[in-house]
């Protein structure tokens, strides 16, 4: 194993070897290692291949900035290698590989990039039209990233979620955003801070680099352990940040313990929210990658990623390592590598002069060649890097140099992807060579690196600054002290004046360095392969052609050329883009804007957007009853219903119970509500088509409710139970949303009246069929006999010894039968005396299904399944609900219904009866949602359709064209559920087939 | 999209605990005489202008209380618009609700 010593900088564990597979090879790494550094450490040099071209590519960053540091881990593709946690038994993949990573099948595609320019997909494919298909099928075969095993079961783990409020959130737990934390939570209370990476430090964490006469990783420990100490402040590491949202919502993901090095217990990913007053962004800088020939050769890498391999993981970057980069830190890293004992064969900076003295004379003194004004040209080497070609950029001779790394970068840009989600604006500072933020949105405060800041004290200084910033934005001030005026007024002079401190402070240390303005090195050739963006192979060529067909900006540039498009986003191209379209326009780089920042900006598994999995719903109290009897449970709506007793799912013994004699239905879910006061009857007038003063005590009305355009929206039935209260049921559907409705459509009258969901509060249990009577008298004294207790009746009665039940006397099913209405926590024992008192009938449950099927053969509509949006009350044959003469009431649906009436060819509900051959067995007749046609012209659809064993024959409720289906007229249904289509015959007839007299249910 | 939402009862929540009632077009007409024309303007129509409005909500994760406020739009934020405004609609009383 390639590895240094060990030092107090890595994270990983010496003695503590992981092994896992790559590519069918087993390999070793050790406890912390990422994927990328157990890989590069145990050789590997490719491990993917780039989208268009098929180039090798691999190690180039350690921070998930795009496509090339992409595997497959465990059959999951796309993670990223650079940020993914090695754990023992993973078995890794190359990505977007035909072959081995090594010799891949497609990497031919490379010599054909002359016939494959910038907008050659949209170009060439689509003439002529009809070879389209053809091409679509090549072209998708080989594009996308990574490949899903469809049949494969992935665990996805424990995904979880956690929804958190703050005052200030800080992003970033660098120096800049420790130190804005710690201030901010000096003031306020509540403070979050979002750290990416497992541990806090940002760049301070690994740089041994004495400022002040201590080392500045001794800082970083330093702030870390105040931050940690702080009871204001919670800390998530490992905790990348996705976006900011409206109002400063912040949200992200977190890698747990189970994700985050094998623990058993915890999670293994959460998404969280943080719902925060401020925000501090200190999300630092990413690296400027330099282009050149061959930039994306494996051994080219990011400044911090040969740092951080030895610095954090103890791998020895390379045997011989050239710098091509342009600032004081990538020197400082090339000086620490040295110390380690890593070969640095030379380091060219492209800036001519301002290289830090200091770090120039330690590097000559470590016999290292320094090479300012210099950048790489090219690289040599096929698979990896043989040498590099090192130029002045003002022209001169190249010089060759062997080695197997390039260190390579044009500098540094902000990290704008937090800010500019939040909505920043940005400009270009020649200074720097950076576009850093120029305008921001309230209650956001960038600190550190973001700024262009790099003096370290100064990033330090800038986070306190945005920290006692956010905590006086989010109000720190209106909280703080007794509320006085005196003791605020001094609280305010503290704030005032730290701040002042604060600002003065950064005032005097160092600005932001000036920056390199090279986007390229000294290149010779057109750049056919200098890479701007690796994700989608986009190169220096392809961003020439793009300006020479006038796709001259970077947001234009990224549709025609793909620049961006890719995993990575704006982070490698970002900046690059704007600069290279400034170059080859001949245009100021301030003219022109970077291209939009759009979430999310870490990718999070789907995994962890789906979440746990939630299956919320509400259990009726009869849940364990049903379950034991064998229930088969849906879901409907909020609640899980028993929808079957058995496997036999077209429930005919359940129903021919019901119908031959007796059956017990668990309807909890019902919508109950009782409305009282002065003004109710004025609200059920407003709210319910049909004329509610009729409504009588002792009797159930059937009412329903319509919308402003004339859609039934509810039905259900009303009872008067007192002067000024009433007691009324809704479907289960719109139990939910009934409150609202009613005081919606009375928000302006200012009338006294109460409503209240008693939906939850009482059970409900329909007793059903010709013994129903006879059983439910069994166990209440009350006069149920037909005079004392007739048909839409109700009553209030007592049931057992001590029950008290509301009783209505109603028949959704078609059959004589009763629905009790009581306390929820009396449903078992209530259930249990009925069971009882019918076991001699033979009395048995029935569930969702039968009873819908049973409401169906009887005509009885269910909203939503007989009704839709195109829909009206008169449609459905239900105008008779609709009291006409009332003006006065405002009724909410009334204008609709009047203006309405007259209208012809709309949809109207008819029944259907199969024909008797064809509807026999139920899967020989068509399903519900067939079309119903004539003549080859669809005039509707069905709404039910069943075998009914009452009837002996196939019935529909459809939705047909009115006039197009008259009573007696035959039709045909048509459907195709991809085994071919098939057509039934059938016959219109009166929606109410099962005893459409209805004496069943009178008797 | 996402943003905050001052209930008159419950102070500053967030906008999943609300339901949205359209902006503020005045109470339901009298039905006497009024056409489908005057009906449908009334129950359809809306402005759309990216200007603050006066809008009805309802929190129905909290106290169940309709009520109006003003409220831009563009900018998802709280916003009363100048208090003299040229169409002669200056703010009405928030919370008026029942
Ligand atoms: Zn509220």
């Amino acid at each position: 194993m390639n590895r240094l010593p060990a030092t107090p900088t890595q994270k990983i564990d010496h003695d503590r070897r992981i092994r896992f597979v790559f590519a069918g090879r087993q390999l070793e790494g050790l406890k912390a290692d990422t994927v990328a550094s157990a890989l590069w450490a145990a050789g590997v040099r490719t491990w993917s291949r780039s989208f268009e071209y098929h180039r090798p590519r691999g190690l180039y960053d350690l921070e998930g900035e795009g496509a090339s540091g992409l595997v497959s881990i465990d059959g999951v593709p796309n993670r990223s290698a650079g940020t993914t946690l090695l754990e023992r038994g993973m078995t890794i993949a190359a990505q977007n590989v035909s072959g081995s990573p090594d010799r891949d099948v497609y990497g031919a595609l490379d010599r054909f990039d002359r016939w494959m320019p910038a907008g050659f997909y949209y170009r060439l494919f689509h003439r002529p039209y009809r070879a389209w298909p053809f091409f679509q099928d090549r072209m998708r075969a080989l594009a996308g990233l990574g490949r899903l095993d469809v049949d494969a079961r992935h665990d996805p783990g424990v995904r979880t979620e956690w929804y958190m409020n703050a005052d200030v959130a800080v992003v970033g737990g660098g120096a800049a955003g420790m130190s804005a934390a710690l201030a901010a939570a000096e003031h306020v209370d509540r403070v979050c801070l979002f750290e990416a990476r497992p541990w806090l430090g940002g760049h301070l964490d690994w740089r041994v680099r004495e400022v002040g006469g201590r080392p500045l990783r001794e800082r970083a420990i330093e702030l870390a352990r105040q931050v940690a100490g702080h009871s204001s402040i919670r800390v998530l590491t490992h905790a990348p940040v996705t976006g900011v949202w409206g109002e400063n919502l912040v949200t992200g993901f977190q890698v747990g313990p189970r994700g985050d090095g094998g623990a058993t217990e915890g999670y293994d990913e959460r998404h969280w929210e943080c719902r925060a007053h401020t925000i501090v962004v200190a999300t630092g800088a990413l690296e400027r990658p330099l282009v050149f020939e061959a930039n994306d050769r494996p051994g080219v890498m990011q400044v911090d990623t040969a740092w951080r391999l030895a610095r954090h993981y103890g791998v020895r970057p390379g045997e011989q390592i050239v710098f091509s980069t342009a600032d004081d830190l990538a020197l400082e890293a090339a000086a620490d590598l040295a110390d380690l004992g890593v070969q640095i064969v030379a380091v060219a900076d492209a800036r001519p002069e301002g290289l830090d003295g200091e770090l120039a004379a330690r590097l000559r003194d470590l016999g290292v060649e320094l090479m300012p004004g210099s950048a790489a040209a090219a690289v040599g080497g096929r698979r990896g890097v043989t040498g590099v070609e090192i130029a002045p950029l003002e022209g001169g001779q190249a010089r060759s140099f062997p080695c197997d790394v390039v260190v390579a970068a044009a500098g540094r840009q902000p990290e704008i992807g937090v800010l500019s989600s939040a909505g920043a604006g940005f400009e270009y500072s020649a200074h720097a060579a950076a576009f850093v933020p120029k305008s921001l949105p309230d209650g956001v405060f960038p600190a550190g690196r973001v700024l262009g800041l790099t003096d370290v004290e100064a990033i330090e200084a800038s986070g306190v600054v945005a920290g006692l910033n956010a905590a006086t934005a989010c109000g720190a001030l209106a909280r703080s002290g007794s509320g006085d005026g005196e003791s605020r007024d001094a609280d305010e002079r503290a704030l005032g004046s730290a701040i002042r401190d604060a600002e003065g402070r950064l005032a005097g240390l160092p600005g932001p360095a000036a920056g390199s303005g090279h986007v390229r090195g000294p290149m010779t050739g057109k750049g056919r392969k200098a890479f701007l963006d690796y994700d989608e192979d986009g190169t220096w060529k392809n961003a020439a052609q793009c300006v020479e067909q006038g796709f001259d900006v970077p947001e234009l540039a990224k549709r025609f050329g793909n620049f961006g498009l890719g995993p990575g986003q704006y982070r490698v191209p970002g900046q690059n883009l704007a600069m290279a379209m400034a170059e080859l326009t001949g245009r100021p780089v301030g003219d022109i804007q970077c291209t939009t920042v759009r979430p999310p900006l870490i990718p999070p598994s789907l995994a962890t957007l789906v979440g746990p999995g939630h299956d919320v719903h509400k259990r009726t109290p009869l849940h364990e009853d049903q379950t034991a009897r064998g229930a088969i449970f849906r879901q409907a709506g909020a609640w899980k219903r028993a929808r079957y007793f058995s496997d036999d799912f077209s429930c005919r013994e359940e129903i021919r119970n019901v119908r031959e004699n007796v059956g017990l239905l668990d309807s909890s879910p019902l919508g109950k509500f009782r409305v009282f006061g002065p003004d109710a009857l004025r609200a059920l007038q407003r709210v319910y088509i049909s004329n509610m003063t009729a409504v009588g005590e002792g009797r159930c009305k059937y009412a329903a409710m319509c919308n402003d355009t004339g859609n039934i929206i509810d039905d259900g039935v009303v009872t008067r139970v007192g002067r000024d209260d009433f007691y009324f049921t809704t479907s289960s559907n719109r139990a939910g949303g009934t409150v609202e409705w009613f005081r919606y459509h009375t928000r302006y009258d200012g009338w006294d009246y109460n409503l209240v969901n008693l939906t939850d509060n009482l059970a409900s249990i329909n007793i059903a069929g010709p013994n129903a009577r006879a059983v439910l008298s069994r166990v209440t004294d009350s006069d149920l006999s037909g005079g004392a207790f007739p048909y839409m009746g109700y009553r209030e009665i007592q049931v057992g010894d001590s029950i008290p039940a509301r009783c209505l006397r109603l028949g959704f099913v078609g059959e004589l039968s009763y629905e009790l209405h009581f306390l929820a926590s009396y449903a078992q024992h209530v259930w249990d005396l009925l069971m009882d008192a019918g076991a001699e009938f033979g009395i048995g449950p029935f569930g969702l299904e039968a009873q819908n099927c049973m409401r169906a053969e009887k005509g009885h509509i269910i909203i939503g399944t007989e009704s839709e949006q195109r829909v009206t009350l008169l449609d459905i044959g239900m105008g008779w609900m609709w009291d006409r003469s009332d003006t006065e009431s405002r009724k909410v649906g009334a204008p609709a219904l009047r203006a309405c009436a007259d209208q012809t060819d709309r949809l109207k509900l008819v029944g259907l009866r199969l024909d008797d051959t064809a509807g026999r067995k139920s899967p020989e007749g068509p399903a519900d949602g067939a079309l119903v046609t004539a003549r080859e012209e669809i005039l509707g659809y069905v709404c039910t359709t069943r075998y009914s064993e009452s009837l002996g024959w196939r019935y529909a409720l459809a939705l047909v064209r009115d006039g197009r289906a008259e009573r007696g007229t035959s039709v045909e249904l048509f459907q195709d559920l991809g085994d071919g289509p098939r057509r039934f015959a059938a016959m219109v007839v009166p929606p109410h087939f099962y005893d459409p007299d209805g004496a069943r249910l009178r008797g | 999209m996402t943003f905050r939402i001052t209930c008159p009862v419950c102070g500053s929540r967030d906008v999943y605990e609300f339901t949205y009632g359209g902006h503020e077009r005045g109470p339901r007409p009298a039905q006497e005489g009024l056409s489908a024309e005057e009906h449908f303007r009334w129950a359809q129509f809306r402005t759309t202008r990216a200007e603050a409005q006066e809008e009805w909500w309802y929190h129905g994760a909290g106290c169940g209380v309709w009520f109006s406020m003003w409220r831009n739009p563009a900018t998802n934020r709280e916003e009363r618009p100048e208090p003299v405004d040229a169409r002669g609609t200056g703010p009405t009383t928030e919370g008026d609700g029942e």
